[in-house]
C-alpha cells in the first residue's frame, strides 16, 4: 500500500468507526421529566356500576366422571362419598418367568394402588375402607343404583388405616379370590370404596383425569421372580360413548352433602360442583371510548359455615365464549377459557366483600363485539368435585341494594396521539 | 383548505384538548427541531458557506457550483444533555439529515436533488406517577412512556443557470413531507389486575414550497448571495383526516464570502425564517416564534499530508430555534394549571470540521463537530454534533 493513501483510508475507517458506535440511537430523555414531560393520560376515572343483567347458580355441566380427585369421605350426617373405579377389562393369561404364556388360575396379592392428596386428609382417627362389588347393569349415572349395590352380599373386603398409614401411594388389598372370579367368569370387576370408622375422615384420591389413576395390581402365581399383573382402569359403558365412559372409569358417588344455598343466593363449588354465571351491560362509551385499566367485580361474600368454614376454596374467573345464540346460562358457562392466573382464596366462613379481578376479561371484550363475545363470566372453583366447601355470594336479588353485585371500572381518556 | 375543512380542524383540535405533547428537551418542543439543512462542510463553517454549498439545501443557485456530477450522503449523530431543576438526562439521537444527487446539464445548467430533514421529532420520555385506581387505598405506579419518531422532510428539485462564474441564479421547487409515528404507553405494574394499554398514531405531512437563489461574484475575492423559500400550505392529516394546516416558514438568507487571502475563504451569513406561520400546527398552542439565524466562518487550506490538502473550517452560529419553551397550557385549560407565556428558546453553536480528498479527487469526506448550546428559562441543554458527508463524484 502506497503511504500516500494511507491517511484518507484511516480517516475513512475512523469516520466508519464513529458512525456505527453511534448507531445505537437512545431517545430516552426521562432524566428531564416532569419539568420537560408533563403528565399526558389524565387521572384515572373511577366508577362503580350497577351493570349486572343476569347472575345465576348453574351446574358444572362438565359430566360424572371428570372430577381431578375422587373424594372418599365420612363426615356424619354432613357429608358422605363413595368412590367407584372399573376394570371392565381382567386379563386372562399371564407369563410365568422361564416359560410359556399359562391361563390365570390363581390370583395372589391383590390391591388397589391409590394415590392421595396427604395434605387434604381430615381426621386423625383410623379409618376403614370397605369395597364393594358395584358391578350393575343399571344406567351407568345412576347414583341411586350404585349406592344400593353397598350392601352385605357385594361386600368384598375391608382395610383399616391408621392416619400415619395413609401416605402418598396407599396399597389397598382386596380380596383374591373375587378377582380370580371375575377373571374366570369373565366378569367386569367394579369396585365401590366407602369409608367407614368411629370418627370422620375424608380423604382425596386422584383420578384419571389428573394422570396418576388407581391401578390394580396382583400376582398370579406365588413365584416372585414372575412380575405381578398391573390392571388398569377401563369402562366399556355406556355403549358407544367412548369419553363418556372414559370418564366413568373412576368417579365420585355423593351419597350426601351438606345442603345446597338457596337459589337466590350465588354459590360456587359445593357436591355437586357449581358455578355462577353473570353477565354485564357495561356502557359502550366506557368499553369503546376510553381506556380501561381496571375492573373489578365487587361481591358480599356471605357466611356458610356448614362444613369447614375455615378451610380454604381457590376460585378462578372464567370468560364466557358462547356467542349470543346461546341463550341459557347453564350452558353458556360451559364454554368458558381461562383469563386469570391468579386465584381467589376463599374461605367458606368468612363474609364481607369479595374483589374479583376482570382486567384480562375487559381486554377482550374491547375487542370483540358483545354479539360475538358476551360480558359475560363465570366463577368456578379450581378444583370442581373435589370439594364439598361451597362459597355463597349476594345476589342481585338482595334485599339490600349494598349487598349486590357490582363493578367498579377505572378508566381513562383516549388520549388523541395528534399534533404537539 | 375550504373553510369546512378548517372547521373540522378545529372542532377536532377543541375536541382533542390533551394531547401527547411530552417533549423531553426544549429543542424539540412542537414540530421538532430544525437541523438546518446544511451539509457537513457548511456545519463546519457555522453555516456561513451554506448559501455557496451546493450541498446544502439552502439557496438553489448553489447547485450551480458543484463542478461535476456528485452524489452526497450525510449522516449526523447527536449527543444531547438535557439539565433542569428536577434532573438531567443523555439522549443519542442518529439522523440522516441529508441526501443529494446533483448533475451538470451541458456548460450552463445544473439539476440537483435533494432531500433535507426539515424538522426533526424524534423522542422519547417515560413519566412515573401514583394514582389512585379503584378505592381510595388502592394506589399504584403508573408509567406513561411516550414515544415520537419521525420528521418533516425538505425534498427539492433545483435548476442553476450558470454562464460564467461569476452570476449563478437558480430556482427549486420544494415537497414538505413525512409523518411522525407516535405511540403513548400506559403501563402498570401487576397484569392481572391491570390492564396495560398502547395506542398508537400516525400524522402525515404534505405541503409545497419554492424557492429562488442568486449567487454573484463581482471579483474573485468577494462574493454575494441571497436565496428566499416561499412556503404554501402545510396540511397535517391522521389517517384520511385533516388534523391542521399552516403554512410553511418562509425563508431568507444572504451571505457574503472572502477570498482575499490566499488558501482562505470567509465567510459570512445572516437568514430569516418565519416559523410563527407554524403556530397554527398545533392543537395545543405551543408558540412558534420567527428567528434569526446568523454564522460566520472561516475555511482554509490546512496542512498538506501524504500528497492531500486537507481543508480545515471552524465557525459559530446563533439562531432562535422555531418553538417556545414551555408550552402554554393544554386545552382545555386546568383549573388552577400555572400557566406562563412560552420564552424563545436560542442556540449558539461552535463549529469545527476538516474537508479530506479521497480516491484522487472523485471522492471526499467532510467532518464537523458542533457544540451547541441551548437555553430557554431554567432549562439548558448541550449537544454534540457529529457530521460524516461522504461526495461521490461517479
Amino acid at each position: 500500500m502506497k503511504s500516500s493513501s494511507l491517511l484518507p483510508r484511516l480517516l475513512l475507517i475512523a469516520a466508519l468507526f464513529f458512525s456505527i458506535s453511534s448507531c445505537s440511537e437512545n431517545l430516552d430523555s426521562s432524566g428531564a421529566c416532569p419539568l420537560l414531560c408533563p403528565p399526558v393520560g389524565g387521572d384515572v376515572q373511577n366508577t362503580t356500576i350497577d351493570a349486572i343483567v343476569v347472575d345465576t347458580t348453574v351446574q358444572s355441566l362438565s359430566g360424572l366422571g371428570t372430577e381431578p380427585v375422587l373424594l372418599l369421605a365420612n363426615r356424619g350426617d354432613t357429608l358422605d362419598t363413595r368412590v367407584v373405579v372399573r376394570f371392565d377389562s381382567l386379563p386372562q393369561t399371564f407369563l410365568p418367568a422361564g416359560d410359556t404364556t399359562q391361563a390365570i388360575v390363581q390370583v395372589d396379592s391383590a390391591y388397589l394402588a391409590l394415590m392421595i392428596d396427604t395434605l387434604s386428609i381430615k381426621g386423625e382417627a383410623p379409618v376403614t375402607i370397605e369395597a364393594y362389588d358395584v358391578d350393575t347393569t343399571a344406567n351407568d349415572t345412576s347414583t341411586a343404583a350404585v349406592l344400593a349395590l353397598f350392601r352385605p352380599d357385594r361386600f368384598i373386603s375391608s382395610q383399616t388405616f391408621a392416619r400415619a398409614d395413609l401416605t402418598d401411594t396407599l396399597k389397598y388389598f382386596i380380596s383374591n379370590d373375587v378377582v380370580l372370579s371375575k377373571i374366570q367368569n369373565k366378569l367386569p370387576l367394579r369396585i365401590g370404596l366407602r369409608a367407614t370408622g368411629t370418627e370422620s375422615s375424608q380423604i382425596r384420591i386422584s383420578s384419571t383425569e389428573s394422570g396418576f389413576p388407581p391401578l390394580m395390581h396382583f400376582r398370579a402365581t406365588p413365584d416372585t421372580t414372575t412380575k405381578p399383573l398391573t390392571v388398569t382402569l377401563l369402562s366399556k359403558t355406556p355403549v358407544g360413548q367412548a369419553i363418556a365412559a372414559a370418564n366413568l372409569s373412576d368417579y365420585t358417588v355423593i351419597a350426601k352433602a351438606p345442603p345446597q344455598a338457596s337459589p337466590t343466593i350465588l354459590a360456587v363449588g359445593g357436591l355437586p360442583p357449581r358455578r355462577v354465571y353473570f353477565r354485564f351491560d357495561i356502557p359502550a362509551k366506557i368499553i369503546d371510548s376510553s381506556t380501561v385499566v381496571r375492573a373489578t367485580l365487587l361481591l358480599n361474600q356471605i357466611q356458610n359455615s356448614s362444613l369447614d368454614p375455615t378451610d380454604t376454596v381457590r376460585v378462578l374467573p372464567q370468560v364466557v365464549l358462547a356467542g349470543r345464540v346461546v341463550t341459557d346460562p347453564q350452558k353458556a358457562a360451559q364454554i368458558i377459557a381461562n383469563i386469570s392466573a391468579d386465584t381467589l382464596t376463599l374461605r367458606p366462613g368468612d363474609a364481607g366483600l369479595v374483589n374479583v379481578e376482570l382486567a384480562r376479561a375487559v381486554t377482550l371484550w374491547h375487542l370483540q363485539k358483545p354479539d360475538t363475545l358476551p360480558r359475560a363470566i363465570v366463577l368456578k372453583p379450581v378444583i370442581e368435585g373435589g370439594t364439598p366447601l361451597e362459597i355463597r355470594f349476594s345476589s342481585s336479588e338482595d334485599v339490600v341494594a349494598a349487598l349486590r353485585p357490582r363493578l367498579r371500572i377505572s378508566y381513562t381518556r383516549q388520549v388523541p396521539l395528534g399534533l404537539p | 383548505m375550504s373553510k369546512r375543512n378548517l372547521v373540522a380542524a378545529a372542532i377536532v383540535s377543541l375536541t382533542f384538548g390533551s394531547r401527547a405533547q411530552a417533549q423531553g428537551a426544549i429543542s424539540l418542543e412542537g414540530l421538532g427541531y430544525p437541523t438546518g439543512q446544511f451539509s457537513a462542510r457548511a456545519e463546519g463553517t457555522g453555516g456561513g458557506v451554506a448559501d455557496f454549498d451546493a450541498l446544502s439545501l439552502v439557496s438553489p443557485a448553489a447547485v450551480a457550483g458543484v463542478g461535476s456530477p456528485a452524489l452526497f450522503f450525510q449522516y449526523s449523530p447527536e449527543f444531547r444533555r438535557v439539565t433542569t431543576s428536577s434532573g438531567s438526562s443523555k439522549t443519542t439521537t442518529a439522523r440522516f439529515p441529508l441526501v443529494a444527487g446533483i448533475l451538470p446539464m451541458g456548460q450552463d445548467w445544473t439539476l440537483g436533488l435533494s432531500s433535507s430533514t426539515f424538522l426533526d421529532r424524534s423522542q422519547e420520555t417515560s413519566l412515573q406517577r401514583t394514582q389512585v385506581v379503584g378505592t381510595t387505598t388502592d394506589t399504584v405506579t403508573l408509567t406513561e412512556r411516550n414515544k415520537v419518531l419521525g420528521a418533516i422532510n425538505d425534498v427539492r428539485l433545483a435548476v442553476a443557470w450558470s454562464t460564467n462564474p461569476a452570476l449563478r441564479i437558480g430556482v427549486g421547487g420544494h415537497i414538505i413531507t413525512g409523518s411522525n409515528r407516535i405511540t403513548f404507553s400506559q403501563l402498570f405494574p401487576d397484569s392481572a389486575k391491570y390492564i396495560s394499554s398502547s395506542q398508537n398514531g400516525r400524522i402525515s405531512y404534505a405541503g409545497f414550497a419554492a424557492s429562488l437563489g442568486i449567487e454573484f461574484h463581482p471579483s474573485r475575492t468577494i462574493g454575494f448571495a441571497v436565496s428566499g423559500r416561499k412556503g404554501g400550505d402545510l396540511r397535517a392529516e391522521s389517517g384520511d383526516t385533516a388534523i391542521g394546516s399552516a403554512r410553511i416558514p418562509d425563508h431568507y438568507s444572504g451571505s457574503v464570502t472572502y477570498e482575499g487571502i490566499p488558501g482562505a475563504v470567509i465567510s459570512a451569513r445572516v437568514a430569516h425564517d418565519a416559523w410563527s406561520s407554524l403556530t397554527k400546527l398545533s392543537s395545543s398552542g405551543i408558540q412558534a416564534f420567527d428567528g434569526w439565524d446568523t454564522g460566520l466562518g472561516v475555511e482554509a487550506s490546512g496542512p498538506r499530508i501524504m500528497t492531500r490538502i486537507i481543508t480545515v473550517r471552524a465557525g459559530a452560529r446563533f439562531r432562535t430555534l422555531p418553538f417556545g419553551y414551555p408550552a402554554p397550557c393544554s386545552l382545555p385549560v386546568v383549573p388552577g394549571a400555572t400557566c406562563t407565556n412560552p420564552e424563545k428558546v436560542s442556540e449558539t453553536s461552535f463549529a469545527a470540521g476538516l474537508g479530506v480528498p479521497l480516491t484522487r479527487e472523485r471522492a471526499s469526506l467532510d467532518l464537523s463537530f458542533q457544540r451547541a448550546s441551548r437555553s430557554a428559562a431554567d432549562v439548558k441543554e448541550r449537544g454534540f454534533i457529529l457530521s460524516f458527508g461522504l461526495r461521490v463524484s461517479p
